[in-house]
């Protein structure tokens, strides 16, 4: 064999096997954004966006993947929904154009790519949330996140699933009522799986 | 500072009241009083809204609206106030902007459901217009009117659920306050004209069908609101002191703005 083909072919093992990337559709009843906010100084304050759709795909071998999330902003909830003898609840007031204005913008969205690989786990996500109309930089640090079989379907569905945590100024998108009393800064928290397509 | 002009009291009340008068007191000499409306709104827009208009949101469509309505005003004044034409004719321009305003809500509803809202808000927004211009040549009954229209939208604005709406609104009613104040104070009119009546309904009625659309607020409340420059052109003491005057029209119109807060109160219990 020429010297030129032991190198073509030792080029050739030498190069790292790319699987395809492998795609995963959200499970929604499984996959929840929360956040957190500092209430007047005394509580952190906790909501939680009740529907979510979105897709996944992730490439272990070459350490790349993507996520992309669709929030409907109007399943947001904090708990209040009942209104007594009050005229309105806190969970209608968050709805309103106070905050996130859910009848003029009813989604909330994440696109973003894994990076900072540590063995099959990514160590962040980093993209873009567009939020009220404004799109921002929103970096998240995978905090857990496992790939394998659903023992629920006996080893037949593929699954991966995860916590990530990142932190966003609401001000930064226009939702500026009640900066001060309410923070400005809001800690977002997500629970995401995922079943492989 | 920051705090100070963080506090929704300064954003909807004092800020927007301080410069109400102020233009009331310096502009009233050249007929431009009315301006305290658009003043006071000015305000509350840029301590709550800042300078951004992108993305081009539903309120900031409403603030820009409103705020253009001052300088349409003044060009009406200028030219033929009293013409029936011209009110009919800011009635239905300002009621088709209220579609313009409220697009973005209204393309993301079924056709029947945004035909049927955006029909209400245009009506709300165009008929408020038409009934405030005829108050243009009554100084004190468009001030009581517009107070009344500011306050009365915003307070049922809050009990729809969105606080910023009624901050909007209730500074309207701060300047128009203001520019009721300089008259009772020195006992003597100052010309109101479409410069006042024409901020004072646009933005009054946009933040009414805002709180409609956008929050809680059922539509029926914003009926009694349509009602208070008719309420305000009832009968009043015309010789009494102006600052009796304007009391007694006060009174008036804020009974039809009551009725809209007890409306937005009662519906938001069922």
């Amino acid at each position: 064999m020429s010297r030129l083909a032991i190198c073509i072919v030792a080029a050739g093992l030498a190069a790292p096997v790319s699987a395809a990337p492998e795609s995963f559709t959200i499970d929604p009843y499984h996959t929840f954004p929360y956040f957190t906010v500092n209430h007047l100084g005394y509580t952190n304050f906790i909501g939680r966006f009740d529907k979510t759709t979105g897709k996944i795909s992730l490439d272990a071998a070459a350490k790349s993947g993507t996520v992309e999330l669709v929030v409907e902003t109007a399943s947001l909830t904090t708990g209040d929904n009942d209104r007594g003898t009050r005229p309105r609840t806190r969970d209608e007031h968050l709805r309103s154009p106070d905050f996130f204005n859910v009848a003029e913008f009813p989604r909330m969205t994440f696109k973003g790519k894994t990076a900072r690989w540590t063995g099959e786990m990514p160590g962040a996500i980093e993209g873009e949330v567009t939020l009220l109309g404004v799109t921002k930089p929103l970096n998240l640090t995978v905090e857990s996140f496992k790939c394998g079989p659903d023992p629920r379907t006996q080893g037949k569905r593929y699954m991966c699933g995860g916590n990530a945590a990142g932190t966003i100024k609401r001000s930064d998108f226009g939702m500026k009522f009640g900066v001060g009393p309410v923070s400005d800064e809001i800690k977002l928290y997500i629970a995401i799986e995922a079943f492989r397509d | 500072m920051e705090a100070f002009l963080s506090n929704p009291a300064v954003q909807g009340g004092i800020g927007p009241f301080v410069a109400g008068l102020v233009v009331a007191i310096v502009l009233g000499r050249f007929s431009l009083a009315g301006l305290a409306v658009a003043a006071g709104f000015g305000v509350c827009a840029y301590l709550l809204n800042g300078l951004a208009f992108a993305p081009l949101t539903a309120t900031r469509k409403i603030i820009l609206v409103t705020l253009a309505a001052a300088p349409i005003g003044v060009v009406v004044d200028g030219i033929a106030r009293s013409s029936r034409t011209i009110g009919i004719a800011l009635a239905v321009g300002f009621g088709v902007a209220a579609i313009w305003v409220f697009w973005s809500v209204l393309s993301q509803r079924p056709p029947q459901e945004a035909a049927a809202f955006g029909t209400v808000a245009a009506i709300a927004v165009g008929a408020t217009v038409w009934l405030n211009h005829r108050l243009a040549d009554a100084p004190v009954r468009a001030g009581a009117a517009a107070f009344a229209l500011g306050v009365g939208g915003g307070i049922a604005a809050v009990l729809g659920a969105s606080a910023t709406y009624g901050l909007y609104a209730i500074a309207i009613g701060a300047g128009a306050g203001a520019f009721l104040l300089v008259q009772m104070l020195t006992n003597r009119r100052t010309a109101a004209g479409a410069t006042l009546t024409l901020p004072a309904a646009v933005g009054g009625a946009l933040f009414a069908a805002g709180a409609v659309l956008l929050a809680k607020l059922a539509w029926y409340a914003l009926v009694p609101l349509v009602l208070v420059p008719l309420v305000a052109r009832l009968p009043a003491p015309e010789r009494a002191p102006v600052w009796l005057q304007a009391i007694v029209l006060s009174v008036y119109a804020f009974t039809a703005a009551t009725a809209s807060w007890i409306l937005a109160w009662q519906l938001g219990l069922e």
